[in-house]
């Protein structure tokens, strides 16, 4: 009987409230959202991402779909491989590393929360989980942005990829040897790269708050 | 020892006579009692007085979640050139960097929480609870006058509401099928139009009030003409039933079987109406050669389109299939919006069928909904169908207060495009490569040189 429901999984909801930072509110609308993705199911699979048109429509979408599976990104400890299905506390773990950010925050925690997006950004591209983001991984993000028909043609796409790889490589490795051997962007240059970058800002969810008094009309 | 069947028989043929004189008669003149507008009166005033206990109830528990319609996550709302430019400082061009993929991240993110296509295939989120079991998502137990009242509530929609409907239903299905066969039988006179339009209106009118439906129209002086077509945003297979009340249309659609059939059928009795079979629907020609047929004749009653093709959720209006407009003649677009406090009148196709669709609309407080008639339009010479499509759906859009998008109705059961995906992938390789061309890509060696 709807009246006399209180919120469901509510002693859930504490524990993943303190494990993601997520407030009870923001929980419950996301827990709607899954169940909304998963048609009422208890997990979600690849397949139910392909419901969201404007997803498909982003190039990336691979990349940000193949992040929900990923086990790296689980806030567990050396955990790797990848799932094929997520249940609603691994998709706000997810889902918390772009939680907006809170307003009391000091300059350590600020650094804490820049370090883990920007963890989970490496991780998003770096596929085999070896350390790096290789010539190879990164040549196929550029590719995926650009567009494999049409306006562009493969060769010049390509040759738009390495030249930004090698700028990556400059900017890392300063000057190179000729017969060095450059493996790929480490997470340290990663992090040089996108130094000037205010990831804490840019890679954020701001959720909408509903004022109460606008409910009577 | 009293006979227990003869008076069961006696309160039945009470209350069936009591319907016919006060529900019956009046609908043949297009009278109303105004018992129905009494009772949307006393439900305003409950669910008013419900929805101050349920905000004072939040702010002694602040822990309760506030639902929100409007959408979930603020969106930025630029362009992707304006965001690159943010994101890099400068204009974007000549070369990639890291940081452009920030953009893909965070629209899809932002997409992954809130989208604007799932949101229209599900029931519109009220903002405060109108005392019905299946609406109340987010609002738990205030007080216990609240729950009294949802009680009686419940009480009055399905032993007293629901039975009457039901039987109203009924009436008017057999009346339908009656009359209109006795009408098929007189010849082609101006009498017979009338009459058959007399029967038609009276089966409408004795849904509607089956329903409890109060529907107000607005610029009536546009109402559809003969040999017009009228065209309307599409919420619920009730819409006819709105649109119907006023004027008599030429309904459009596949023949059916069943009670579906049978009322079909009988229709066509009496006056012409386009029903199809399913393998003509598969052939686009047949279909809009019967229609220009109907059309150019010009007694005949207008023809009723729903170009969304499916139902939505009367948030927003989606795109409107051209077929339609290639016909030709006048376009009468009519925006219809319902009232989602006294009932959700959306039929979620996937999640109910339509029996069980039915069952809850008719245990519902009540319809309430608003009819705009538009003045009519006609296709331009520089303008193609889908064009003139997107101006009629503008302009539905704009008089409703529905929000217009230019997403298909068909995402609800296909998948996008492919060459949809290529869009965003276009704007911004274009924006790589700028105006004048890559820039640096002819000094640079290939990498290759580097890993030998």
């Amino acid at each position: 009987m709807g009246a006399l429901n209180s919120l469901p999984d509510e002693p859930q909801y504490v524990g993943l409230a303190e494990k993601t930072g997520f407030s009870f509110e923001q929980i419950g609308i996301l827990h709607k959202r899954f169940k909304q993705l998963s048609n009422n199911g208890e997990t979600l699979r690849r397949e139910d991402f392909n419901t969201i048109p404007d997803l498909l429509c982003n190039p990336i979408r691979s990349e940000i779909i193949e992040a929900f599976f990923d086990r790296r990104n689980f806030r567990q400890t050396d955990a790797v491989g990848t799932v094929h299905e997520i249940g609603f506390g691994e998709f706000l773990l997810v889902m918390s590393h772009f939680r907006p950010p809170s307003i009391r925050l000091d300059d350590e925690q600020k650094e804490v929360i820049r370090m883990e997006k920007l963890r989970f950004l490496f991780n998003m591209h770096d596929t085999d989980n070896d350390g790096t983001i290789t010539l190879e991984e990164y040549r196929h993000v550029v590719e995926e942005l650009l567009s494999r028909s049409g306006a562009l043609g493969k060769e010049t796409a390509k040759g738009i990829a390495d030249a930004a790889m090698l700028e990556v490589a400059s900017i890392s490795m300063g000057h190179m040897e000729p017969d060095e051997f450059y493996e790929g962007i480490t997470f340290e240059h990663f992090n040089k790269l996108l130094k000037e970058f205010e990831v804490e800002s840019r890679m954020n969810i701001r959720f909408m708050n509903m004022d109460t008094t606008t409910l009577c009309k | 020892m009293e006979d227990p069947w003869g008076t069961a028989l006696a309160l039945f043929q009470v209350w069936i006579s009591i319907l016919l004189c006060l529900v019956m008669l009046p609908a043949m003149f297009g009278l109303s009692l105004g018992v129905t507008g009494v009772y949307i009166q006393i439900l305003v005033q409950i669910l008013e007085w419900a929805t101050l206990r349920i905000q004072r109830g939040r702010k002694e528990k602040p822990s309760v979640p506030i639902p929100l319609p409007n959408g979930i996550i603020h969106r930025d709302g630029g362009s992707m050139a304006q965001e690159m430019l943010e994101v890099r400082g400068s204009r974007p061009g000549g070369d990639f960097t890291l940081g452009d993929v920030f953009y893909f991240y965070k629209e899809g993110m932002e997409s992954l929480v809130d989208d604007q296509v799932t949101q229209c295939f599900s029931s519109e989120e009220l903002a405060s609870w109108n005392l019905l079991t299946r609406t109340n998502q987010n609002f738990r137990y205030i007080s216990l006058r609240l729950t009294v009242i949802w009680g009686v509530g419940v009480f009055v929609r399905y032993c007293v509401l629901f039975p009457l409907r039901i039987t109203l239903a009924t009436i008017s299905v057999t009346w339908l099928v009656i009359s209109t066969t006795l009408v098929g039988f007189l010849p082609e006179t101006s009498a017979k139009h009338w009459l058959s339009e007399v029967a038609h209106l009276m089966f409408y009118r004795i849904c509607a009030r089956g329903l409890s439906a109060t529907i107000r129209y607005h610029n009536k002086e546009n109402r559809p003409k003969k040999g017009g077509i009228c065209v309307a945003n599409h919420t619920t297979p009730i819409d006819i039933i709105i649109l119907a009340n006023d004027r008599c249309y030429a309904m459009v659609g596949q023949v059916h079987g069943g009670l579906m059939g049978v009322i079909q059928r009988s229709m066509v009795r009496s006056c012409p109406h386009v029903w199809f079979e399913r393998t003509e629907l598969k052939d686009r020609n047949t279909v809009t050669n019967r229609l220009r047929e109907h059309v150019a004749c010009e007694d005949k009653l207008p023809i009723l389109i729903f170009p969304e093709g499916t139902c939505i959720n009367n948030t927003s209006v989606m795109m409107f299939k051209k077929g339609s407009f290639e016909i030709g003649g006048t376009i009468y677009p009519v925006a219809i919006k319902y009232d989602p406090r006294f009932g959700d009148a959306f039929w979620n196709s996937a999640k109910y069928n339509m029996v069980s669709y039915l069952l809850r609309t008719m245990t519902s407080w009540a319809i309430v909904v608003n009819v705009w008639y538009l003045p009519p339009m006609t296709r331009l010479d520089q303008e193609d169908a889908s064009q003139f499509a997107q101006r009629v759906k503008s302009a539905i859009a704009l008089k409703g207060g529905l929000i217009d998008m230019a997403w298909d109705g068909g995402l609800k059961r296909a998948r996008v495009k492919d060459s949809l995906k290529e869009e965003q992938q276009k704007m911004y390789s274009s924006m790589i490569v700028g105006p004048d061309g890559p820039s640096d890509l002819a000094a640079t060696p290939p990498l290759l040189d580097l890993q030998d």
